[in-house]
């Protein structure tokens, strides 16, 4: 039996873990709830946000927080500029399919110029503060990581707030409720759906920044991210971000609490484990999720 | 994908087959030449000079280059010149079994030596096996190498993967009761390399009565070791042993750090010799011990001599990969000099049996062999203090004195 000492420990670290998990998984499940796309490159993009927050700190100098100025803005450019230029295109009946297929090129084209110009070495940001710690209760919490769940936290907030609170965030809901319905009241739905996506790419531009502050990063990380990103959001609910982020902290939680038993290679498994349980038990996620019961 | 690895693959065995008929056919009808003394002895090698292995690979090339330099500098070896015939195998197993097929057969090499990472020279000492060729590798120190059964393998370096901590192992337990480390917490990377040298210390500690309180094993590219971290750090282990390579070293000792763990001493394999170590963990190095098969201090006399050579050819020092390369250049020269003779056939079973009733002094010691091809050494065991790494194991090339209880970092 692990200590209480250990438990209360691996809690923190694991809100901690569940808060970055929910960010990155909000973003994933607007694309789902947009335009039914699975978009295989988010976890892509949050690596080339990671690379680029430690490039500005090693080749510049500057704190890899501040490289979010540039970031965020670009990666919305981009994630519109994706929308508008290539998923527009595919084939209505056929869209979810082929956007795995374009999604995943996208994704291995992000990987390989990575590779291409930093090379495969690993590489991690060397930050002045990144051993220090906070004390609470006996457990330690380091700087480093809570800077990270803030800013997970604070792009959370202003995620839920633009969609509830603002003129486009209500059209970007109506566009993912019923999108022939928003046109009729005159909704733009595919201005509305450009902006969307350049919303989730900017998650994803945040999510790469806290990420880099934590961990080593390498080119072909993305695909240890977006398996468990997936699981995430179809727990949730497709489509339904409080279900992702929820699905999120939960499963964060229950990997680091299982990674005391387990072991970390068997603890990998719970987002599976999950992902199998919800579809044979409720393919329409357990949070929210009205938009899977008519896949 | 599936479809044109078969191709290559047929494509090789083809080629392979149609080397081998043609250095058969060259066999039957000539007898061998008798190499004259102004012939060059031609070493033959595959190397990892592109793909997954690169880095070291390139590395072991500028070893074997500084070696053939040096000893041609110095009038070469029984008045023959050394050249390297160099193949790169891509870090494909296929490929290098190709590669001294060639090497072997049609080029007929005088020598071959080996290449690098375990995964390429179990299948390249197969071949040299089968033509009989006296067959010395810089790295191939997983224990598997060893069970193959090899006659004519011989690993230049120290000590194999599970052997690396002796010297530390030794020290501990000759420590009085009271001072010796009664908890010991093990992390290892799931590599056989890594994980073999956490687990050669684990069992000798184990053996002596010190309690494992903590034995995790995590896959290679783990990139959080915060739960692993927590699980040493609520040990309260009065020693932490990380079977660990170089990023995962940096990111556990962080991870442990961020936790605030000061425990008594703190073992981590590879990561901190390395020049980056201490600026990748901001400096908080103190005590930090790992053993190491090589370094540039290392007080024996043609290791002065190497350091020196080797910088004023390639303008940096050379690191572990650099000298585990010129040390098999070393126990092969040895042996050439001995038997008198380099060239295949007959001479070739000469040499295999001088190298294993000899020892053989080199830059990283003296080395001698097992049965097997296993070396009968340890690694010396450096220390992080005040911001420098100093050897500290064994007594005799210590720079400075093993610092227990570590202080904290």
């Amino acid at each position: 039996m692990p200590s209480g000492a250990l438990l209360f420990q691996s809690v923190i670290l694991g809100l901690l873990l569940g808060g970055l998990y929910a960010l990155l998984a909000a973003g994933l499940t607007l694309y789902f709830g947009i335009m039914r796309v699975v978009m295989i490159a988010h976890s892509a993009f949050l690596i080339l946000a990671a690379y680029l927050a430690w490039w500005s700190h090693t080749e510049l100098g500057i704190d890899p927080l501040l490289s979010m100025v540039v970031t965020v803005p670009l990666f919305f450019a981009c994630g519109v500029l994706l929308q508008r230029l290539l998923l527009a295109r595919l084939r209505a009946v056929t869209l979810t399919m082929m956007s795995v297929l374009l999604t995943f090129a996208i994704a291995v084209v992000i990987e390989g110029l990575l590779g291409y110009v930093f090379s495969g070495t690993q590489r991690r940001i060397q930050l002045g503060y990144g051993s220090a710690s906070l004390e609470l209760f006996g457990a330690r919490i380091a700087v480093v990581k809570l800077i990270a769940f803030g800013l997970a936290a604070v792009a959370l907030l202003s995620l839920y707030l633009v969609m509830k609170r603002t003129t486009f965030g209500w059209a970007l809901r109506a566009t993912i409720q019923h999108r022939d319905a928003a046109r009729l009241v005159g909704i733009d739905t595919d201005r509305v759906a450009g902006f969307g996506f350049g919303l989730g790419l900017a998650t994803a531009a945040i999510g790469g920044t806290a990420l880099s502050l934590d961990t080593t990063i390498y080119p072909s990380l993305h695909w240890h991210w977006i398996g468990p990103l997936m699981a995430i959001i179809v727990v949730g609910g497709l489509g339904s971000v409080p279900g992702a982020a929820a699905a999120a902290m939960l499963l964060g939680l229950a990997q680091s609490l299982l990674q005391i038993e387990l072991g970390t290679t068997w603890a990998q498994t719970v987002f599976y484990v999950a992902l199998f349980l919800t579809l044979a038990v409720r393919p329409q996620g357990f949070f929210g999720g009205r938009l899977a019961q008519r896949f | 994908m599936t479809t044109r690895t078969t191709t290559n693959r047929t494509r090789w065995a083809t080629a392979v087959g149609a080397i081998l008929a043609l250095a058969l056919g060259a066999c039957g009808g000539d007898e061998p030449e008798q190499a004259s003394s102004d012939e060059p002895i031609v070493v033959g090698i595959s190397l990892p000079l592109t793909g997954d292995f690169s880095e070291p690979g390139k590395g072991v090339q500028r070893g074997y280059e500084a070696w053939a330099k040096i000893t041609n500098d110095k009038g070469g070896l029984l008045g023959r010149r050394i050249e390297l015939k160099v193949l790169d195998d891509q870090s494909n197993a296929d490929r290098v079994v190709a590669d001294y097929e060639q090497l072997i057969g049609s080029d007929q090499v005088d020598i071959v030596v080996g290449p690098f990472s375990t995964r390429l020279v179990v299948p390249a000492a197969r071949v040299a096996e089968e033509y009989g060729m006296l067959f010395v590798e810089p790295a191939g120190a997983a224990a598997e190498v060893f069970q193959q059964g090899f006659k004519n393998l011989f690993y230049a370096a120290p000590a194999v993967a599970s052997d690396h901590y002796n010297h530390l192992a030794e020290h501990l337990l000759a420590l009085p009761a009271g001072q010796k480390p009664t908890t010991v917490a093990y992390a290892a990377m799931d590599d056989p390399f890594a994980q073999g040298t956490a687990y050669g210390l684990k069992a000798k500690l184990e053996a002596a009565g010190v309690k494992t309180v903590v034995d995790e094993v995590y896959p290679p590219n783990t990139t959080d070791f915060s739960s692993i971290a927590a699980k040493i750090a609520t040990s309260k282990a009065d020693m932490v042993v990380g079977g660990s390579q170089y990023q995962d070293g940096v990111n556990l000792i962080v991870a442990l750090q961020q936790l605030n763990y000061q425990p008594k001493l703190a073992a981590f394999s590879t990561a901190p010799t390395s020049p980056e170590f201490a600026a990748a963990i901001g400096n908080k190095t103190e005590g930090i011990l790992s053993p190491t098969g090589y370094t540039q201090d290392a007080p024996y006399e043609s290791n002065k001599e190497f350091v020196e050579k080797y910088t004023a050819q390639f303008g940096s020092p050379p690191e572990e990969d650099e000298a585990n390369a010129y040390t098999t250049g070393q126990v092969v020269a040895a042996a050439i000099t001995a038997a008198g003779c380099a060239e295949q056939g007959e001479c070739q079973k000469k040499l295999v049996d001088w190298v294993r009733a000899n020892k053989v002094e080199t830059v990283v010691g003296p080395l001698s062999w097992d049965e097997t091809g296993k070396p009968q050494g340890a690694h010396m065991i450096q220390q992080w203090v005040g911001g420098e790494i100093k050897i500290v194991l064994p007594a005799d090339a210590k720079e400075a004195d093993l610092v227990y209880p570590k202080p904290a970092w």
